[in-house]
């Protein structure tokens, strides 16, 4: 499984950390392991620093991520290389999410 | 199961007999070469096993020949023979044996054997399954990329003919994978031109093409402004898409005194290459149409200019990550030098020309997978 989902109780997050291709194919899986936290938890941290691959399918997935979660919640995006974190910011994801 | 065995001494038959139907098979039995290929034939066993020395003919030659008769199926070829050299037993495995047992040969060695066969051939089986079952997605998605560039070309039609102010290039792969670009030329002379690249493959990415070309289409003939195109078309795409849809694009407009207005959202940077051979650009400054509410969603306008023999040249993504055949990608720097290059032609039919071919050159033997976008404008 390329996704894996921590709980980190001291700063209260929930931490996914994805492996690989960031595309299409983790569409069902991406969106199971945030969907039991909905409502419950506010605070939210998708790890790219495994990334290697990023297309418009997985930027997608994040916005979905964000509507599903609602306006309550915080979505931080960390650790995406320099290839990433330009495509994030072509698509000004930083209106909607913390790049770090 | 079925289990057909090959052996012209009947003690043999009946041993291999009554360990087979302990393992819950049933068996047919062969004296001669001749005799098997008609049980093979009739009975369609799954598994054979086979003595080398046979009556009509040789074991060997046998095992080719039930290989050959029904290759759409994996039926295990077991040698039970007395004829036990390393010579013997290559030249079985090399006539296509799947299994090698001596004889005498121990009984609870034989049902192992036969069940480990038993459950390759339940993988095999299951492999064919998954395989017939993926034959058909692959030919039920490349039609709907069929239907995909079908609506695109209907849409397309509406759009403005190349001319030596405007080219357009589309370079289709199998996969459609989004791109759209449409051109419209006002009662006043000012061009409007929407290149975009919508978020997906296939059918799915085709479907916000067609309501965007309308809303273009109309607003272009009304005389709309930019912001409020951009809006329009904002308000449709949030309306129709799913969430985890959206449309990067450029909306551009171009007065013939060379001022342009644009709007852009999530598309990389386009290039304003000048006479002089130095490059400007021109960058998306918002999120892409389909995402942002009415209240979130702006509008703000940036201008550029162009003037005589300059060329704007704005390219889908599809460019830059363009594959050679060593699997490297085009890149922004390379692009850029080609933009360079290329349009240093005064004919602009030409110069895309030269693009074109520059691309090809570069592509080399590779597959291309994605549709490639590139529009060239110059002053009106």
């Amino acid at each position: 499984m390329s996704i894996s989902v921590t709980v980190n109780k001291a700063s209260n997050a929930i931490e996914l950390s994805i492996l690989g291709s960031f595309d299409f194919s983790l569409f069902h899986d991406f969106r199971e392991a945030y969907s039991g936290f909905i409502g419950e938890q506010h605070h939210f941290i998708v790890d790219l620093s495994q990334v290697e691959y990023l297309d418009s399918a997985a930027l997608g997935m994040l916005l979905s991520m964000k509507n599903a979660l609602g306006e309550g919640a915080t979505i931080e995006l960390k650790g995406a290389n320099d290839f990433i974190k330009n495509i994030l910011m072509i698509s000004r994801f930083d209106k909607r999410f913390e790049i770090r | 199961m079925k289990l057909l065995c090959v052996d012209s001494e009947p003690v043999y038959q009946e041993i291999v007999s009554i360990c087979a139907q302990k393992e819950d098979m049933e068996v047919i039995t062969a004296s001669s070469y001749d005799e098997a290929i008609k049980s093979y034939e009739e009975h369609k066993p799954d598994i054979v096993t086979l003595e080398v020395v046979l009556q009509g003919g040789s074991g060997q030659e046998l095992a080719k020949r039930l290989k050959a008769l029904d290759p759409e199926r994996f039926v295990p070829i077991i040698f039970l023979t007395s004829h036990i050299s390393d010579a013997v037993m290559n030249a079985c495995f090399k006539a296509g044996a799947d299994d090698f047992i001596p004889k005498p040969f121990n009984e609870m060695l034989f049902s192992t054997r036969i069940s480990t066969h038993k459950r390759q051939i339940h993988l095999i089986q299951e492999m064919y399954r998954k395989n017939r079952e993926l034959t058909f997605y692959q030919a039920m998605i490349e039609r709907e990329h069929k239907m995909a560039h079908q609506v695109l070309d209907h849409i397309l039609t509406r759009s403005e003919r190349p001319s030596q102010k405007l080219a357009i290039t589309r370079l289709s792969a199998t996969n459609f994978n989004g791109d759209l670009a449409l051109a419209c030329t006002r009662s006043d002379g000012a061009r409007v031109v929407f290149v975009g690249d919508f978020t997906g493959h296939g059918l799915s990415a085709s479907i916000g093409a067609l309501p965007v070309a309308q809303a273009f289409f109309d607003g272009v003939d009304h005389h709309v402004g930019l912001a409020d195109l951009a809006i329009q078309l904002n308000r449709i795409l949030l309306n129709i898409l799913p969430d985890y849809m959206f449309c990067a694009a450029y909306i551009i407009l171009i007065r013939p005194s060379g001022v342009i207005e644009y709007w852009g959202g999530g598309m990389p940077n386009g290039y304003i290459r000048r006479a002089d051979n130095s490059v400007d650009y021109i960058a998306s400054s918002h999120m892409p149409l389909g995402i942002l509410g009415v209240n979130e969603f702006e509008t703000s306008i940036e201008i550029a200019h162009i003037d005589e023999l300059d060329t704007l040249v704005i390219a889908s993504d599809g460019i830059v990550e363009l594959k050679n055949a060593d699997h490297e990608m085009l890149g922004s720097n390379a692009m850029e030098a080609l933009v360079v290059s290329s349009y240093a032609d005064q004919d602009l039919a030409k110069a895309q020309e030269a693009m074109e071919a520059h691309l090809a050159a570069f592509q080399g033997k590779s597959e291309q997978l994605d549709d490639i976008t590139l529009v060239a404008i110059r002053k009106v």
